[in-house]
């Protein structure tokens, strides 16, 4: 249980990160052709991102305490002490980035440069914070990894 | 034929963005640094971190409405170029000092 659902907080964060770099594609190329997909995509980017948050946000309050207490008795308390510590903070930005993407999408990206410009930065933010949050993701996975080989390998 | 502005709405949430993003910063100095004020915060819904999640994204929706309500209805306006500006600086801003407080303070 605890790992599907903490496969589907990093599946549903992958997808919000995709999802952004569709939308920046295609604001750089935006025409009345592709003016309703980055509204579409925009607003799956910010779905994606509830859902992993959601999903994540569950798995950390009542599945990561056991995972917190084997990662600090390991050779890597960092993993928690920095990686999980910022980690559980930026996300909450990254929610609030991905929220305000269908917001900025909303306005006519063809005939105006600046809402175009808006978009494209918001659309960039995402996925370099979150591809940030899953390398942190991943340095706690190792930190809980390197404290049972540990505690296995003790003689 | 070129239009410059973006929605009141786009103004108004932009700017909640950046602030709501130094909130979320200063929440976590202030929760770290006060165990009053964690155990407070934990009190509240059972765990310090959903508090401070519910806060930040409470705030992120008053503020959005708020700065689109001000103005008569009219909202809060700002050349775009600023609006981008300011939303840059308040997401780095805020993602330096929790990086920052973890990294070096805490």
């Amino acid at each position: 249980m605890t790992e599907i659902l903490l496969m589907t907080h990093v599946l549903f964060g992958v997808a919000c990160v995709l999802a952004s770099v569709w939308v920046f594609v295609d604001a750089l190329n935006a025409s009345e052709a592709n003016r309703n997909r980055i509204q579409w995509v925009s607003r799956a980017a910010a779905v994606f991102m509830w859902l992993s948050f959601v999903v994540g946000g569950y798995w950390y309050v009542v599945f990561y305490p056991v995972d917190k207490g084997i990662i600090l008795k390991g050779p890597w308390p960092f993993a928690h002490a920095y990686f999980m510590e910022t980690k559980e903070h930026l996300v909450i930005m990254l929610l609030l980035l991905a929220t305000y993407l269908p917001i900025a999408a909303s306005n006519r990206l063809v005939a105006n440069p600046d809402a175009r410009r808006l978009v494209l930065w918001v659309a960039a933010l995402i996925p370099l914070l979150g591809l940030m949050i899953e390398g942190h993701g991943a340095v706690i996975a190792m930190g809980v990894k390197v404290a049972l080989l540990a505690k296995h390998l003790q003689p | 034929m070129e239009n410059r502005t973006v929605s009141k709405y786009t103004t108004s949430f932009g700017l909640s963005l950046a602030l709501t993003s130094l909130l979320n910063a200063l929440l976590v100095v202030v929760k770290e640094k006060s165990p009053a004020v964690q155990a407070g915060m934990k009190s509240l819904t059972g765990h310090h971190w959903v508090t401070h999640a519910s806060i930040v994204l409470v705030f992120f929706v008053a503020f959005g409405f708020l700065f689109a309500w001000v103005k008569g209805g009219h909202g809060l306006s700002l050349p775009v170029n600023r609006l981008i500006k300011t939303i840059l600086a308040g997401v780095v801003v805020a993602g330096g000092i929790i990086v920052a407080f973890y990294l070096i303070a805490d």
